[in-house]
């Protein structure tokens, strides 16, 4: 990875510490790959339990390295560990595969979410796929998300059934997908089809769906999507109805522009970009 | 492989006691809406319990009758191990999904790390066991060292006991310590004497399992003495009360030590009632089922009691993860009483 990333994470590192526990960290890092390792285990004994504050500037640098990489709202202890995980020498591959792979198998959840979190500035991102995959498994819904959301490694590096994977579960966890990166990026049909299966079996069990998840539909409109879009309109819920009208607007199929034509107001809506796909991200 | 001891035992828990003590159960049956009013309002604190094997009802009831938080110590877990992976397995579940459980049913979980006596006795895994054990017991929420101590009392068994002592020492962590369930006074004596051997201050060691005839010489000794109340086989809570009659509340602490045998999750909540209605006063059943627990379990600096003193809600535990929107999933209540499934 980039000094610069380790030197970015630094500074944010900085402003958050007290003067010792700069010091515990930066004595930590120089020591052998064993002593870091139990450092990254031991942090929340040396560091206080706290959310740490990134200024704009400094957020602004991580994502020109990283696209997609934040560290806002994570706690010192997170940040700290992901830190020290820049600082194991990736020069022999062996050893350090070896070593991140042993945090991993001896992992406890905030361990997890530290490991996952900093997928994207590990060396051999390549080796880590598996791993990532297992956290989209994960029942721990912090470990989940510390894979699925604000974190570009999946956007990067899943296959197109991974990454499907990951977008189905974080919408059966009713989580906002807004919040993975990637995901216009890596909207794909298969996609959009699962998704309206998904949505029927919810319907038929009288549950509903997130309103913005039709964002992935729009570009893969086909008869049963534009069957679906017809139900949402329906639908006395508001939300289905604007989700209906943005994914019509998506669609350069002329059946879906008929559709929305039919409802004006909403038309007016999302063609002046009053309504946007942002207004249902809640 | 220590399994002598299942041949003669006809329950092969984590408590198997004499056939004196089966044949005379302190033990009878208490409703719920018997004693819910007399614990209204009280927070229990279970320093010792084995939520590995224990149900979602389990957890469900304990957070209604008010447990806030639980130590889970590693323990041999019934079928012995073969490999040094299903240790690492095991720790990493205390730590992990195992504390994950707990918290969507909104109890804090913390744990003890250790190598069991029973499984000390396989040297050759042992060995292995002693090389990874550090990398769990410096974690977040790891109060204590244990439980550890004696089971058949051999030569292997004392060796890793030593050995975790001095893991302890150098962690600057409590120990936990396993009494046997045969050769109890003597085992508990001997335990006590090599921990003092080590250098190790008796107000950082939690003797567990005491009974009647152990009690006065751990507390004069300045130990904790930790007590399990456990259906059949080990204390009943009608004898607790008495102890606590006896001793008075300083250094002494109950538990459940549930685990996949007959034991009951709320030994401490029916315990505290029972003390109730025995007249023991509620300052008295505060020190000895909630607050001894946290002192002598937060010189390990592993337990912030605002993470449980006001109830422990999800949206806590979340604040560390720093986004107030996620959900870690706390599990809700479903009706228990009604046929309809939703």
């Amino acid at each position: 990875m980039s000094d610069i990333i380790k030197q970015n994470l630094w500074d944010i590192i900085i402003l958050n510490t007290s003067g010792p526990e700069a010091e515990w960290l930066q004595d930590r890092a120089a020591s052998s790959p064993m002593d870091l390792m139990t450092a990254f285990v031991a942090a929340p004994r040396f560091l206080s339990k706290k959310i740490i504050s990134v200024n704009p500037d400094q957020q602004f640098t991580l994502n020109a390295e990283i696209p997609g990489f934040s560290v806002e709202g994570w706690s010192l202890v997170r940040l700290a560990r992901v830190w020290l995980l820049t600082q194991l020498d990736p020069s022999d591959k062996e050893d350090y595969v070896k070593n991140i792979e042993t945090l991993f198998d001896t992992a406890e959840m905030n361990e997890l979410v530290a490991l996952y979190s900093a997928l994207p500035v590990l060396s051999y991102p390549d080796q880590w796929l598996f791993r990532a995959t297992d956290a989209v498994r994960s029942n721990m819904g912090f470990v989940f998300d510390a894979i699925a959301l604000h974190n570009p490694y999946p956007e990067k590096h899943f296959s197109e059934l991974a990454w499907n994977q990951l977008v189905l579960k974080t919408i059966f966890n009713d989580k906002p997908i807004n919040f993975i990166e990637g995901l216009d990026n890596r909207a794909n049909e298969k996609l959009a089809i699962t998704l309206s299966d998904f949505a029927h079996e919810r319907w038929a069990a009288g549950r509903s769906v997130p309103a913005q998840v039709w964002r992935l539909a729009g570009k893969f409109m086909n008869p049963t999507l534009l069957a679906d879009m017809q139900h949402l309109f329906d639908s006395e819920n508001v939300d289905d109805q604007k989700a209906a009208a943005l994914a019509c607007n998506d669609s350069s199929l002329a059946p879906a522009n008929y559709l929305l034509a039919k409802y004006i107001d909403l038309e007016k809506s999302v063609k002046s970009g009053t309504l946007t796909w942002a207004d249902l991200e809640h | 492989m220590c399994l002598n001891n299942n041949d003669i035992s006809p329950n092969p828990s984590h408590f198997e006691d004499s056939e004196e003590t089966i044949a005379a159960p302190a033990h009878r049956d208490v409703a719920w809406n018997d004693y819910k009013d007399l614990i209204k309002g009280m927070r229990f604190f279970d320093p010792h319990i084995h939520m590995v094997s224990r149900t979602t009802d389990d957890y469900q009831a304990m957070h209604q009758a008010g447990i806030v938080a639980l130590i889970e110590p590693a323990f041999w877990v019934g079928q012995p191990r073969t490999g040094l992976s299903s240790f690492k397995d095991y720790y990493s579940s205390l730590v992990g999904w195992e504390r994950f459980r707990s918290s969507q049913f909104g109890i804090k979980h913390y744990c003890t790390m250790g190598l069991n006596s029973r499984e000390a006795n396989n040297e050759p895994l042992a060995e292995q066991v002693m090389e990874i054990l550090p990398l769990y017991i410096y974690k977040e929420g790891v109060v204590g060292v244990g439980e550890i101590g004696f089971d058949d009392q051999t030569p292997a068994e004392e060796k890793y006991y030593r050995l975790q002592l001095e893991l302890a020492k150098s962690a600057k962590l409590p120990v936990q310590i396993h009494t046997p369930h045969r050769d109890k006074k003597k085992g508990t004596e001997r335990s006590m004497a090599i921990a003092l051997e080590h250098g190790i201050d008796p107000s950082w060691v939690i003797v567990d399992h005491n009974n009647e005839e152990t009690v006065k010489s751990v507390l004069d000794k300045g130990f904790w003495a930790a007590f399990t109340i456990y259906p059949f086989t080990k204390m009943g809570n009608e004898r607790m009360v008495k102890v606590v009659e006896q001793y008075g509340p300083e250094r002494i602490m109950v538990n459940s030590a549930a685990d996949w045998g007959i034991s009951d999750p709320l030994a401490i909540p029916k315990t505290a009632a029972l003390m109730k209605m025995r007249g023991i006063s509620d300052e008295t059943i505060r020190l000895v089922t909630y607050q001894n627990a946290i002192d002598a379990f937060s010189k390990s600096g592993q337990i912030d009691v605002t993470d449980f003193e006001s109830g422990y809600a999800i949206d806590h535990s979340e604040k560390f993860h720093g986004n107030s929107i996620l959900r870690g999933g706390q599990q809700p209540s479903p009706a228990k009483d009604s046929l309809v499934i939703n």
